[in-house]
C-alpha cells in the first residue's frame, strides 16, 4: 500500500462532447474550457514535499544558471542517474550538484530551475 | 466492527522544523523559546538529556545554554504552521476521517482502511511523512484515543519500535506497554490528577486501566469513569471530523463619497474588523485567514479592485490583531484610486477551545487568554451601552503587538527574501 500516493499532474484537457456553433463570426475563445494554464501546477507535483532554495555560486553561468536563480526542490523523488539533487555538506551548507555516489546527506531533487530575464536577481 | 484510531504526532515538531533546515543541528541539543523569547517550549532529546525542562525561562538558563552547546530558536510560527500543513495534506490523503488535534498532531479514524498489518502502516505513514516534508513523526494505533495517545507515547519513547505501536489487540502484550507509562503522562490525567491517582496505588496507565470503574468515578468523576473504559478499548471521546465548516464572516459598507484618503479607509476597515471579530466571538471561533477588499466605483471608469489577505499563525478573534494587521497591509502598498466600498472577510475558521487545550505550548497561553478576557469585556461593555462604546484606540494600530524576535530562523518556506541558499559545486 501505498498511502501517500503521486498526485495527479496533468492538465486536464476537456474535448467537450457538444460545441454549439452559432451564426455570426465564432468567438475565438468560445472552446476555451477549463482552468487556465498554471505555473504552480507546472513546477510543484507535490505540494507538500517541494520547497524553494535560492541558487548561490557564479560557476555554472555556461549552463544558464546563475547567482540568485530559484531552485525548485522535491523531496518525495528518488534521485537517479545524474538527476541534480541538495544535500549538506558537514559545513552546514547546502550544496547543489549532479548525484554522487554517497547519497546518506541527499535532501531533495531538483525539479527545475527558476531564472528570472533582464533584471537580476537579489 | 468497533473503531480504530491513529495518532500521528510529530517528535519535537518545533525542533523538527528547525532541523529541517539546519540538517547539521541533528543530534544536538537544540531549543525553541516562546514568543518573546519567554521560555522552552520545544525540546530536542539531547536538550531533555541535559536536563531542560519544558517551560525552562530563557533568562535563567541563557548561561547554561551557551555553556552546553545548546542552540535556542525564537518560535518561527510561519515556517512551524506551514510544516504543520503539508503534514495535514498528506494525511489527508490517507484517509478524509482526520481530526487535527493541533498544529503537531491529528487522529485519523482508519477503521474503514482494512488494515492488515497496523504496526508496518504506521511505519510506512512515519517513512513517507519523514522522506516528504522532512520532519519525524510517531504513530499509535488504538481502539480508542486515549490508547492511541498511550501507543504513540511508548513508539516515541522506546527506539526498537521504529516509531510505530499498535496497541488494538487488548491483551499482555498491551499491558506490558501501558505498564511502562507512568501516571502523569496519560492523556487526561494532567500534574492535577496526578498526585490523587498515586495516593490510590495508580501509578501507571495500566494500574488505571485495572481500577475499578466505580472508583475511577469516586475520584475523578465522569472524566475518570471515561478514562478507565478508553484504556480497555471502548472509545468515549468524540471523533471531531476535520470537515472544516465551510464559513465566514464578511463585513461591508459603502463610503459616504469616494475617497482616496488613507486615514479615512483605514477607519473604515478598523471598524468593519471591529463588526467581523465581534461576530467571529459570538461563534466562538478563532480566525486563521483575513482579507480586507477595496472597490472603486464599477459605474465609472477606471473600475479596480485591491484585496490583500493575512493569515494568523495563532488563529485569533482579537480585533486589535486583525485590525492592525489589515491596516498595516493597506499601509505598505495602496494604490492611488478613489475608493467607493471596503470589505473585510474572516474565514478559515478554528474552534475557540482548540486553542486553550491544543496549541498549548504553542502560543503564550497567558497573552491568549488575556486577550481573550480583554474581547470578553470588550463585548459585554458595548452589549450593554450600545454598539462601539468602546473601540480600539489607534495604538493598536501601532506593532506594538509583534513579538521580539531576536534568535528566529529565516522564513524560509514563505517569503522569496527569505528562502534557504544552496551553493554551486564546480
Amino acid at each position: 500500500m501505498e498511502p501517500l500516493g503521486e498526485t495527479a499532474y496533468a492538465a486536464s484537457i476537456d474535448t467537450g462532447t457538444s460545441v454549439a456553433v452559432h451564426t455570426g463570426f465564432p468567438n475565438p475563445a468560445a472552446e476555451r474550457q477549463g482552468t487556465p494554464l498554471s505555473l504552480d501546477k507546472l513546477l510543484v507535483r507535490h505540494p507538500s514535499s517541494t520547497y524553494f532554495f535560492r541558487i548561490r555560486g557564479h560557476s555554472w553561468h555556461r549552463y544558464g544558471v546563475f547567482d540568485g536563480d530559484i531552485a525548485v526542490i522535491d523531496r518525495a523523488l528518488p534521485p537517479r542517474g545524474r538527476n541534480l539533487t541538495v544535500w549538506w555538506q558537514e559545513s552546514g551548507e547546502f550544496a547543489l550538484s549532479p548525484l554522487m555516489q554517497a547519497d546518506h546527506d541527499i535532501w531533495g531533487t531538483v525539479t527545475a530551475i527558476i531564472h528570472p530575464c533582464g533584471d537580476p536577481s537579489p | 466492527m468497533s473503531a480504530v484510531y491513529a495518532l500521528v504526532d510529530c517528535n519535537n515538531f518545533f525542533v523538527s522544523c528547525e532541523r529541517l533546515f539546519r540538517p547539521t543541528l541533528e543530534g544536538r541539543p537544540v531549543v525553541v523559546l516562546s514568543s518573546n523569547d519567554g521560555c522552552t517550549v520545544s525540546r530536542s532529546q539531547e536538550a531533555k538529556d541535559l536536563g531542560i525542562p519544558m517551560g525552562a525561562p530563557h533568562f535563567q538558563w541563557r548561561e547554561f545554554f551557551k555553556t552546553h552547546g545548546v542552540t535556542a530558536f525564537s518560535a518561527n510560527f510561519e515556517l512551524y504552521g506551514d510544516i504543520s500543513e503539508r503534514i495535514t495534506n498528506l494525511l489527508a490523503s490517507v484517509t478524509p476521517h482526520i481530526e487535527v488535534y493541533s498544529v503537531d498532531e491529528s487522529f485519523l479514524d482508519v477503521s474503514e482502511l482494512h488494515i492488515a498489518d497496523y504496526h508496518a502502516w504506521g511505519q510506512g505513514i512515519r517513512s513517507s511523512i519523514l522522506r516528504h516534508v522532512g520532519v519525524p513523526v510517531s504513530v499509535g494505533i488504538a481502539p480508542s484515543k486515549t490508547l492511541a495517545k498511550a501507543a504513540n507515547d511508548r513508539a516515541k519513547k522506546l527506539p526498537e519500535l521504529g516509531g510505530s505501536l499498535d496497541l488494538t489487540q487488548q491483551g499482555s502484550a498491551t499491558d506490558h506497554y501501558l505498564a511502562g507509562l507512568p501516571i502523569q503522562d496519560v492523556w487526561g490525567v494532567g500534574w492535577r490528577l496526578a498526585p490523587k491517582l498515586r495516593a490510590e496505588s495508580v501509578h501507571s496507565a495500566l494500574d488505571l486501566r485495572q481500577l475499578d470503574v466505580r472508583r475511577a468515578q469516586q475520584l475523578m468523576g465522569i472524566h475518570g469513569r471515561q478514562m478507565v473504559y478508553e484504556l480497555n478499548g471502548t472509545a468515549c471521546l468524540p471523533f471531531a471530523r476535520a470537515s472544516k465548516p465551510q464559513q465566514m464572516i464578511m463585513r461591508g459598507r459603502q463610503f459616504g463619497q469616494d475617497t482616496g484618503e488613507v486615514y479615512v479607509i483605514e477607519s473604515a476597515v478598523a471598524a468593519l474588523a471591529a463588526r467581523a471579530a465581534v461576530a467571529l466571538r459570538r461563534e466562538h471561533q478563532l480566525a486563521c485567514r483575513a482579507v480586507v477588499s477595496l472597490k472603486t466605483n464599477r459605474n465609472k471608469p477606471g473600475y479596480q479592485h485591491v484585496s490583500r489577505e493575512v493569515r494568523f499563525y495563532t488563529p485569533t478573534a482579537d480585533t486589535g490583531t486583525i485590525t492592525s494587521q489589515l491596516v498595516r497591509l493597506l499601509q505598505a502598498d495602496l494604490p492611488r484610486a478613489s475608493y467607493h466600498k471596503a470589505d473585510v472577510l474572516l474565514y478559515d475558521f478554528v474552534p475557540e477551545r482548540a486553542l486553550q487545550t491544543d496549541l498549548l505550548g504553542a502560543v503564550d497561553l497567558e497573552t491568549d487568554s488575556r486577550s481573550q478576557r480583554k474581547m470578553r469585556a470588550l463585548d459585554a461593555i458595548n452589549q450593554l451601552h450600545g454598539k462601539g462604546t468602546v473601540k480600539m484606540a489607534a495604538e493598536t494600530l501601532s506593532r506594538a503587538w509583534e513579538p521580539r524576535k531576536k534568535m528566529s530562523s529565516p522564513r524560509y518556506t514563505s517569503s522569496w527574501e527569505e528562502l534557504p541558499e544552496v551553493k554551486l559545486l564546480q
